[in-house]
């Protein structure tokens, strides 16, 4: 914060009045945006080290009495019962979602090319009906998706998971890639094929390497939405065992109503490797994200 | 080929031909390049809407014995315009959506204004901006209902201790405030996105520009608005429609804050649809309700398409 405040006053020495009129502002708001987002975090990273006691005290206690880990413990303790099933469903999650990702750059990766450079009969309809796909909410999907998985026996396997995470990860990473797709010119290639590579080595051995962030920004999209991901879990799933993280926090939290330490440090565990894997590759990802977009 | 060879007719028809071969042959490789993901999104996007539209058009017996549905036509649809829950939900949808869009994407764009100039720490307080949009919403929806807890919540207690409530109000356990509350939390969810989006946008606008009508003597905000905002107008539509949608189609939060509770009031469609699916098992009018919803969204996508082909076309022309 004080680096901040530093600034202002720096620039405050060396601008006009007015223009320092809307700096403030902006720092102010910024300041409330901060709070806004960071306190909830923080609260509940507090709440986390509490014991339930602790917890249940009004006015509450800001910062706990006696801090312990007590919460984190149990529940990376493969010993007791809390613990078997929070690292299994840990894993769980971790399994679908690398699955997931693997896959859909898999066919991701062909299909935003041939998008970016082929026409087609269909093209433009193709590539619009996948963006289409990414406006209709699991809901509607869901009832004739549970009756298919069942025709073919994947209920309660974490492959029907894998398959529909599929569908809803592709529209998007296809959209990604095609704007890095479209941003490396096509010279290269051409260029490679006159060396005599074919339109398939060049792809691989030129478009590839230079599309690395995009395929990077496309894993991490995937990941995080395969992590994350509720509805098609919370309704194809019903055995303990299978459970990934967000459906597994749920019935943790229904069978210990009051344990809100135990929730929060679930809540914050189940953060930290998707924002970890953001905060080093937000570069990729934002520059991915905002790519189509932008143009203008 | 002919006018730099210009010689015998033989090998050119012949060439020719080859050629066409081998456009041919390209064309289907082409193909085989988007097929995998034509193929996944067939079997999981056609067959799925195909199966919504027809069941609709049924009623079906309780559990999942869906081979003994009996054809009612459009009495499913009937049944939901004359239901009164029908229309809570759909102004809850409405509040929901304008609601979260609009808020996320003013105080979005604010923050990639105010964060568009460089100063020391700016990217950690990007970073920090952007945390609860990569979080899961279960894990949100959690952190925020022990926020606004009744007995325990730390909202309540603060209003409390400044004297402004006697006791800890029911954020989300009441009919009147539940629905802002919500909001609430999809607004800290959503907003980091249009930020990002919106700096994105901001990165296009050329500094000579805004230096040129600076120097010409427009203000912070003629500035703004004359050289700044039309650059981004483009990138504010799409987002605007992305987060809309977003929204449109919200569950989490809201099914597990409150699951549509109290009394309906934070029922929206979506929610409301996968309970008359899954919680009461009436297939047939939840297929109905998700065949508007579906176009609904048809003419989302209409204007989504629109705006971004219109990018497409300013592309071609410059």
């Amino acid at each position: 914060m004080s680096t901040i405040a530093e600034t202002a006053h720096k620039g405050q020495a060396r601008r006009r009045v007015r223009i320092d009129g809307w700096r403030w502002g902006g720092r102010i708001f910024l300041l409330f945006m901060l709070l806004y987002t960071a306190l909830p975090m923080i609260w509940m990273l507090i709440t986390s080290i509490k014991s339930g006691f602790a917890a249940m005290q009004f006015p509450p206690q800001w910062w706990p009495d006696q801090p312990t880990l007590a919460s984190y413990q149990k529940l990376l303790d493969p010993q007791n019962s809390v613990g078997q099933d929070f690292l299994r469903f840990f894993w769980n999650s971790l399994f679908v979602s690398m699955a997931t990702t693997i896959l859909s750059v898999i066919v991701a990766v062909p299909a935003a090319y041939a998008f970016s450079r082929f026409t087609f009969p269909g093209r433009n309809f193709l590539f619009f009906a996948v963006l289409l796909r990414n406006m209709f909410p699991a809901v509607i999907f869901l009832v004739p998706l549970f009756i298919l998985m069942r025709a073919i026996g994947l209920v309660n396997t974490h492959g029907s998971l894998i398959l529909t995470y599929l569908t809803f990860g592709l529209p998007l990473a296809i959209w990604l890639l095609k704007g890095f797709y479209d941003n490396i010119p096509v010279q290269l290639e051409q260029a490679a094929r006159i060396d005599g590579a074919t339109r398939f080595q060049a792809f691989v051995l030129i478009v590839m390497p230079l599309s690395a962030p995009g395929i990077i920004a496309t894993a991490i999209y995937s990941f995080i939405g395969a992590w994350n991901e509720y509805i098609y879990a919370y309704t194809f799933l019903s055995k303990n065992e299978q459970l990934t993280l967000p459906v597994g926090i749920q019935r943790f939290f229904s069978e210990n109503t009051t344990d809100f330490p135990g929730l929060m440090a679930a809540s914050f565990m189940m953060s930290v490797p998707v924002v970890v894997l953001f905060l080093v590759l937000q570069r990729y990802f934002v520059r991915a994200l905002t790519e189509g977009a932008v143009k203008h | 080929m002919t006018i730099l060879t210009g010689k015998a007719e033989a090998p050119r028809r012949l060439r020719v031909r080859s050629s066409v071969l081998r456009k041919t042959w390209e064309h289907r490789a082409d193909y085989a390049y988007v097929l995998p993901a034509i193929a996944v999104m067939l079997i999981v996007i056609a067959y799925p809407i195909y199966y919504t539209i027809e069941l609709s058009f049924f009623n079906t017996p309780p559990g999942l014995q869906l081979r003994d549905k009996t054809f009612v036509g459009i009495d499913n649809y009937t049944a939901i315009l004359k239901s009164p829950v029908f229309w809570t939900v759909t102004s809850n949808t409405v509040i929901w959506t304008i609601g979260s869009t609009l808020v996320s994407f003013v105080l979005g764009f604010a923050c990639a204004l105010a964060l568009h100039r460089d100063f020391a720490g700016r990217a950690i307080l990007r970073a920090i901006l952007i945390i609860p949009w990569v979080i899961s919403a279960v894990a949100a929806s959690y952190i925020w209902k022990w926020i606004y807890h009744s007995d325990f919540g730390i909202i309540g207690a603060v209003l409390v201790g400044l004297g402004l409530a006697d006791r800890p109000p029911n954020f989300i356990d009441s009919v009147s405030t539940v629905l802002p509350s919500l909001i609430v939390v999809n607004i800290w969810r959503e907003f980091p996105f249009a930020m990002i989006m919106m700096m994105a946008g901001l990165q296009t606008v050329p500094d000579q520009l805004l230096r040129a009508a600076k120097v010409d003597g427009a203000n912070a905000w003629q500035r703004f608005w004359h050289v700044t905002f039309p650059h981004v107008r483009n990138v504010s539509t799409v987002t605007i429609l992305l987060l809309a949608v977003a929204n449109f189609n919200s569950f989490i939060i809201p099914w597990i804050m409150t699951g549509g509770g109290p009394s309906n009031a934070s029922h929206i469609w979506i929610t409301h649809i996968y309970e008359l699916a899954f919680g009461r098992q009436r297939w047939g009018v939840a297929s109905a309700y998700s065949v508007l919803l579906f176009l609904i969204l048809m003419s989302f996508g209409y204007f989504y398409v629109r705006a971004l082909s219109g990018n497409e076309r300013k592309d071609a022309s410059e």
